[in-house]
């Protein structure tokens, strides 16, 4: 990593670790975590429980570290907490909007509590509902509306205070398909057009990997994994195979062939081999030349995209390689 | 953005983003900015008409009396009530009403809509955010307390005539706004610290009503039970009894026994009446209790309370959750 590289992340952690006290050793939300953050859209990928919430925590500075450092925008969280805080737009995972207001209100009186005079917040929340859609409705009771309507409330408040860089956590939370993909659209568009960093934390990778420019895979309070979107879904992907009968057999066959096949119920999972210059075929041949020779009769033949939970948890080879 | 993207997004305008690299606010004009808001939510600004109606209510209900006084005066009658004590039963029942309603429109229903973590991610420090909610909601009080004052003194001096009365109207008036003064303190701090355990409204609005309502039953229970008996009616010793048994003699002045002197430290209207007496107010009424020597206590005792909301209040809020 060169130090130009290094003065232009938006977020830097060193080693941090965070233990929660308790009996027996307490509970380590973060051991050790040391990441990078460049601008740009980032996924920031963990199961429940991996560590995403305390590293938000952290980042806001909101909780001290146990050990470790974290650097957001430059500044250190335990002495610039404050400076952070007036720079950082944070969307909540959860519900948190008062029905009885109107989104003007609302957003007017958050962008003021982020440190905008009062005229300057009216105009900003003005703004930001109308970059997130929301210009018609925004003298309405935030209760009368539908939870995306609520999302966008909860994203326009985040936009209101002018941020430097978006943290926003699992925003597509609740939302059906339609309204999914709107958000999604949405936060790309931010990040793109308005040029504000962003951090999306989700459990989905398959959700949030098209928006992404950079992902960032925690686990159980580790990084699992930092990389630019492309190396990362690459190596991440994986084929189904399912074949009608002779799944051991087939399995035996492209073994020989060098590829490793796990049984997934009545089917075969097989990582697709990268060899770096980006020649994925190797694979897809080996599967259709081994189903061929063996005169299988094949059913499914998919290419997988994960949860980061099934990802991480079954792919011991990843996890192997990627863990340092 | 491409015509395409444009479509998908259905309703967003691209009007292009501007960012705004003015002046930010620190984190004091943050917390004067709360307050402001909390100050004007204690009034039901910026929310429906409904969550008006208390607030409104109560005023008109308190400032009653004062133009009552005033009509009264210009038929040539005395003031009615004074600056100090106002109208002692009808303040009490009415500031409590308020602060019931209102305390939980303030705290409660920023837990119950989860909105916090959104404070706590702006530039202030977690305390910050009960220290505005306390100082707004003191300040809304406290105009409870004295518009009616104000109103009142408005009215006497238009009724009086000569420099002389005035001034004394203005020297009734001034230890009548230190006593709603400590009355807007005291009571913020306690229905916030009440209101601030639950996110339900309608059980924090029950909850500091309760308080309020049992615990002034109980020091004016303890007040009427503890009272001496009619002095003219004791016999002082009886046959057989040690003498000095019974100090109170016909046309002597009572020695106030030691369970009226503390039977008022039990509810914060009657501590506001014993510190009052204590500082040298001279209305005795039947429901005020005689703190004798012990008026530095209820001086005392008040200030625990007070200090002992503002802690747990600031205990309350001092960790910074995000959910």
């Amino acid at each position: 990593m060169d130090p130009s590289s290094r003065s232009q992340a938006v977020i830097e952690t060193d080693a941090l670790t965070k233990v929660y006290p308790g009996p027996s050793g307490g509970v380590t939300a973060l051991g050790g975590l040391t990441v990078r953050v460049a601008p740009g859209v980032t996924g920031l990928i963990g199961a429940n429980g991996a560590g995403k919430s305390t590293l938000i925590k952290v980042l806001l500075g909101l909780v001290e570290p146990t050990q470790g450092t974290a650097k957001v925008l430059g500044h250190d969280s335990v002495t610039g907490g404050e400076q952070i805080r007036q720079v950082v737009g944070y969307m909540p995972e959860h519900d948190c909007l008062p029905p009885d207001v109107s989104a003007t209100e609302f957003v007017t009186h958050m962008g003021r509590m982020s440190g905008l005079p009062a005229t300057v917040a009216r105009e900003r929340a003005a703004e930001a509902l109308r970059h997130t859609g929301l210009h018609e409705e925004r003298y309405r009771q935030i209760g009368t509306y539908s939870t995306g309507m609520k999302q966008r409330v909860k994203l326009a408040q985040a936009l209101a205070g002018d941020p430097r860089l978006l943290l926003l956590d699992e925003p597509t939370n609740g939302l059906d398909p339609a309204g999914r993909n709107a958000m999604l659209e949405l936060i790309a568009r931010i990040g793109e057009e308005f040029g504000i960093p962003i951090v999306v934390a989700s459990h989905l990778l398959g959700e949030i990997e098209r928006i992404c420019d950079n992902l960032v895979a925690i686990e159980a309070g580790r990084l699992l994994r930092a990389d630019t979107i492309d190396s990362f879904t690459k190596a991440s992907q994986t084929l189904l195979v399912e074949v009608e009968e002779g799944r051991d057999a087939l399995a035996r066959e492209l073994g020989k062939r060098g590829l490793t096949a796990r049984p997934y119920q009545r089917a075969l999972l097989i990582s697709i081999a990268s060899d770096g210059d980006g020649d994925d075929d190797r694979t897809f041949d080996a599967v259709r030349d081994s189903v061929a020779v063996l005169g299988l009769p094949l059913s499914r033949l998919e290419q997988r995209r994960h949860q980061v939970e099934e990802l991480f948890r079954d792919d011991d080879q990843l996890e192997a390689a990627d863990v340092r | 953005m491409s015509a395409e993207t444009q479509q998908a997004a259905g309703v967003i305008h691209d009007l292009g983003y501007r960012s705004y690299d003015g002046k930010r606010l620190g984190r004091k004009s943050i917390i004067a900015a709360l307050t402001w808001h909390s100050f004007r939510s204690a009034f039901g600004f910026g929310r429906s008409a409904k969550a008006k109606i208390v607030p409104v209510i109560a005023l008109v209900g308190l400032c009653l009396p004062a133009i009552v006084s005033a009509f009264a005066m210009s038929r040539g009658n005395p003031r009615l009530v004074d600056y100090d004590t106002y109208v002692p039963v009808l303040r009490d029942l009415l500031m409590t009403i308020f602060v019931a309603v209102q305390a939980p429109e303030l705290v409660s229903r920023d837990i119950r809509s989860h909105v916090l973590p959104l404070y706590f991610s702006r530039p202030i420090k977690p305390v910050d955010y009960p220290l505005a909610k306390y100082l707004g909601f003191t300040a809304a009080c406290l105009v409870m307390m004295e518009v009616p004052l104000l109103a009142l003194y408005a009215g006497s001096i238009a009724n009086v005539h000569g420099g002389a009365q005035v001034w004394a109207q203005t020297r009734a008036l001034i230890p009548g706004l230190l006593v709603g003064l400590m009355w807007a303190v005291v009571l913020a701090a306690i229905s916030l610290f009440i209101a601030s355990m639950t996110g339900r409204r309608a059980f924090a609005t029950g909850a500091v009503a309760i308080f309020f309502l049992l615990t002034y039953t109980l020091a004016e229970i303890l007040l009427q039970v503890e009272s001496p008996p009619d002095v003219s009616k004791v016999v002082p010793g009886g046959p057989g009894a040690p003498p000095g048994a019974v100090h109170i003699v016909q046309g002597a002045p009572a020695v106030i026994p030691l369970a009226e002197k503390v039977s008022g430290l039990f509810s914060p209207f009657t501590l506001f009446d014993g510190v009052r007496m204590w500082l040298g107010a001279t209305d005795t009424g039947d429901n005020v209790p005689k703190v004798g020597g012990f008026g530095a206590i209820y001086a005392v005792i008040l200030l625990i309370a007070l200090g002992a909301c503002l802690a747990g209040l600031a205990a309350r809020y001092r960790k910074a959750t995000l959910s």
